[in-house]
């Protein structure tokens, strides 16, 4: 029992340093790629706690396939449809997180603009890299 | 003999799932960048109430834990100690699983990286019990081996 319990600690340590190693490269990593005033990285999404409200600026054949769990289609083609489903489910104290497809698209910019300027809510932001950096998708 | 290859077949399958599942949680093939806000991600989704740093530090350090595991499987001074550590990571890999599937959670588990589909947890479960009994039996076997070696006279 001493011997597994030794040899277990000696393992956990040897684990520790190339992922103190790790962790440092990728803190660097990170601190060298800022955010733009709209972007949010996932990492950034995380740090709040995951507490936002995702709103999802893609088809709907897209987002039916398949979206961030609990998101809110909001898209430019559908807006005066699905936009009281998104009042609904807004709460002024959660930020909001815009995403499209990733890469290049505007989506997520032009549902943002109109969140700001229509509706006039300030917390809210475009998920930088969009859907494309949605793990498990 | 039949008994040690037997567990060397057990030690190296184990090594290679826990080797798998180390590389993939720490860098994302595909995309060419580092795994860990996927997993990070993908422990939040688990909903176990951690604050986020602590699951951050998981998502860094258990990859690392996995591939250390998997090599220290087959170094004989530390193999007792590595299959303990296997042992426990995949009993708390239940325990999580369980956990979520108990209270319906729809989630890709992030086991071996990003998952295409959301987890199906009747075969994960299946999958991560074998595994635990696997990682049991090198547990077992490096204990009598460790228990032998200290009952033998010195020369």
């Amino acid at each position: 029992m001493i011997r597994a319990l030794r040899q277990l600690a000696v393992v956990l340590g040897l684990a520790l340093l190339p992922a103190l190693v790790s962790g440092a490269i990728q803190l660097q990593w990170n601190a060298a790629t800022p955010e733009s005033r709209d972007e949010v990285t996932l990492a950034t999404v995380h740090n709040w706690g995951n507490h936002v409200l995702w709103v999802d600026a893609r088809t709907r054949s897209k987002y039916d396939k398949a979206h961030i769990p609990g998101a809110i289609l909001l898209n430019e083609d559908e807006w005066n449809s699905l936009v009281s489903a998104f009042l609904d489910a807004w709460d002024p104290n959660v930020p909001v997180v815009v995403y499209c497809d990733g890469g290049s698209c505007d989506a997520s910019h032009a549902v943002t603009e109109r969140l700001r300027t229509e509706l006039k809510i300030e917390k809210v932001h475009v998920l930088k890299g969009g859907w494309e950096v949605w793990p498990g998708k | 003999m039949a008994g040690k290859i037997i567990v060397f077949l057990i030690r190296l399958g184990v090594a290679v799932v826990f080797l798998y599942a180390g590389v993939l949680k720490i860098w994302d093939f595909h995309r060419g960048h580092s795994a860990t806000p996927d997993f990070n991600l993908a422990i939040q989704h688990f909903k176990l109430s951690l604050p986020p740093d602590l699951t951050l530090l998981i998502a860094v350090y258990l990859p690392w834990l996995e591939l250390t595991a998997a090599i220290t499987l087959f170094v004989r001074r530390l193999a007792l100690g590595a299959a303990t550590a296997a042992a426990g990571m995949t009993t708390v890999f239940l325990i999580a699983l369980a956990s979520a599937w108990h209270r319906g959670l729809d989630i890709s588990c992030g086991c071996f990286g990003k998952d295409e589909v959301s987890t199906n947890y009747p075969t994960l479960l299946t999958r991560d019990a074998l595994l635990l009994a696997a990682a049991l039996v090198l547990v077992v076997a490096e204990a009598r081996r460790s228990g032998r070696r200290s009952a033998a006279p010195n020369p």
